[in-house]
């Protein structure tokens, strides 16, 4: 979405520039597992060629780019608290179900790379299963969570996934199984589901992370590694376009704009309006 | 009771000369009546035409009026079933009448009352529900409105995020002011919906529409 709000701007000859990111936003160490025995890699620095091309500055349109995360599960596992606590920082201890879809936008800088993801958040309700479905489309991370205390919650993430995967192409998608409300349960309590969970996220090929929207703990360090294997699949793709291609494009598209900020700055001195249709 | 003529015919009768005057339209009459139109009059008619005509014939021979006296009862008991029949036929008919009556003025009162508490009554058939207009916790859009509703609060979220973005490049000097202009003629909505935009101008008021029809009704 910012992509094309970014291109838009380019066309109207705007230089594109995003404003800062916050610090904690900014990512330059590759962010680590939760455990090790249920991630999606085990590796904690960046891949070799995206380190290279983000310091060189072939990135291409990635810098560009919103990837889309949807966040899926049961009612009232904290899906809502979850990304609040992680966006604005804030947990309200009142339930409020959420109404079809909502969504936030989180900017980051990842190895020197602006870099978004656009978190859309899903109605857990049935009603809302129809609404909600439609959103699922083109996801590049899927996000299924449960209810550390409520053991059904964590079966039902079967399907959750099912569905959303059904809107995207197979394997296209990161899969991740994270439990909430980890503050709720003693620290045996919560190794005991863990294992369950850790198992089942083997099952459905994702990583698993155990999180509190509450007291805020895993919750930044989840989404940031979120961020980054989204990020790195981003710059690997657009490598794989054809870095010589991505180069020209990027280099291009910034000659184009310096002569055009030049060219808008001059017309404005000699006083005469650029046609507005 | 045989032999009672019925009463309204008893005016214009001039007492011995019944017999000729009635025939058209007198007692004689009702034996040609439709037996469903029999009213009890009627069968009075009938019974005194019949025990006339049996005296005339027991004043002719005294084998004959033996055999006419055993029939005589027979036909007594005959017209004693009929009018009971016919009784019983009257009331019920003026029952249900009665019935009638009471229902249609009970239909009239609760449509002088007004619609609400008909409503309740009303079986709408099977997966229907009926609404109740004062309840605050009734169901209000329908599943498409919900979705369009949200497709244009999303839009509307995701320009509300482009602008901040804009003005924080602005405070901060990222963007030189005499680009200003230039900004300002970005146009281009954004989409963030699953399907693509339909008419631009229809969507602007979806929500405008469904709230203010909502804030029309209290009023």
């Amino acid at each position: 979405m910012l992509k094309r709000m970014v291109l838009v701007r380019m066309e109207s000859n705007l230089m594109v520039l995003a404003p800062p990111v916050g610090r904690d936003r900014i990512i330059s160490d590759f962010p680590k597992w939760y455990t090790p025995e249920a991630c999606l890699q085990l590796k904690d620095h960046f891949h070799r060629q995206v380190r290279a091309a983000c310091q060189e500055q072939r990135t291409g349109t990635v810098g560009l780019k919103v990837s889309k995360v949807v966040v899926l599960g049961d009612l009232y596992v904290g899906k809502t608290s979850l990304i609040n606590r992680f966006c604005k920082d804030v947990f309200d201890r009142d339930y409020k179900a959420t109404i079809g879809v909502d969504f936030e936008i989180e900017r980051f800088q990842i190895a020197g790379v602006p870099y978004s993801l656009q978190i859309w958040d899903t109605a857990g309700q049935e009603k809302f299963k129809c609404i909600a479905s439609a959103y699922y489309r083109g996801a590049q991370v899927i996000i299924t969570a449960f209810d550390l205390a409520d053991i059904q919650t964590l079966g039902h993430t079967r399907q959750w996934l099912a569905d959303a995967q059904r809107e995207n192409e197979s394997g296209s998608s990161f899969v991740f199984l994270v439990g909430t409300k980890k503050d709720l349960l003693s620290g045996p309590a919560c190794e005991r589901t863990e294992m369950d969970a850790v198992h089942l996220a083997n099952e459905m090929q994702a990583e698993y992370w155990s999180v509190s929207a509450k007291t805020g703990e895993n919750v930044k360090a989840f989404f940031t590694r979120v961020a980054a294997l989204a990020f790195e699949q981003s710059v690997l793709q657009e490598l794989e376009k054809g870095s010589c291609h991505a180069q020209i494009r990027a280099g291009a598209s910034i000659s184009i704009r310096r002569e055009e900020s030049s060219v808008a700055s001059q017309e404005g001195a000699s006083g005469s309006s650029p046609g507005c249709c | 009771m045989e032999k009672k003529p019925s009463p309204g015919k008893e005016e214009g009768e001039g007492g011995e000369e019944e017999e000729e005057e009635e025939e058209e339209s007198g007692p004689e009459g009702a034996l040609g009546k439709s037996p469903f139109q029999l009213t009890a009059e009627d069968v009075y008619d009938i019974s005194y035409v019949v025990g006339r005509d049996l005296m005339a014939i027991t004043g002719d021979s005294r084998d004959v009026a033996t055999r006419v006296t055993q029939l005589q009862f027979k036909i007594v008991r005959i017209l004693e079933m009929l009018e009971a029949l016919v009784n019983d036929c009257n009331v019920t008919v003026e029952e249900l009448r009665m019935e009638r009556d009471s229902l249609r003025k009970e239909v009239e009162g609760l449509r002088s009352e007004g619609q609400p508490p008909n409503t309740e009554e009303v079986n709408p058939g099977t997966n229907k529900i009926v609404v109740d207009l004062t309840d605050p916790n009734r169901p209000r859009f329908t599943m498409q409105e919900l979705r369009d509703v949200l497709h244009e609060r999303n839009k509307l979220k995701s320009q509300l995020l482009v602008a901040q973005e804009e003005l924080q490049c602005y405070k901060s000097g990222l963007i030189p002011l005499n680009n200003s202009q230039l900004a300002r003629r970005d146009p281009q909505a954004l989409v963030t919906s699953p399907s693509s935009s339909k008419g631009g101008k229809q969507e602007k008021t979806i929500i405008r529409k469904l709230f203010s029809f909502r804030s029309g009704k209290r009023t």
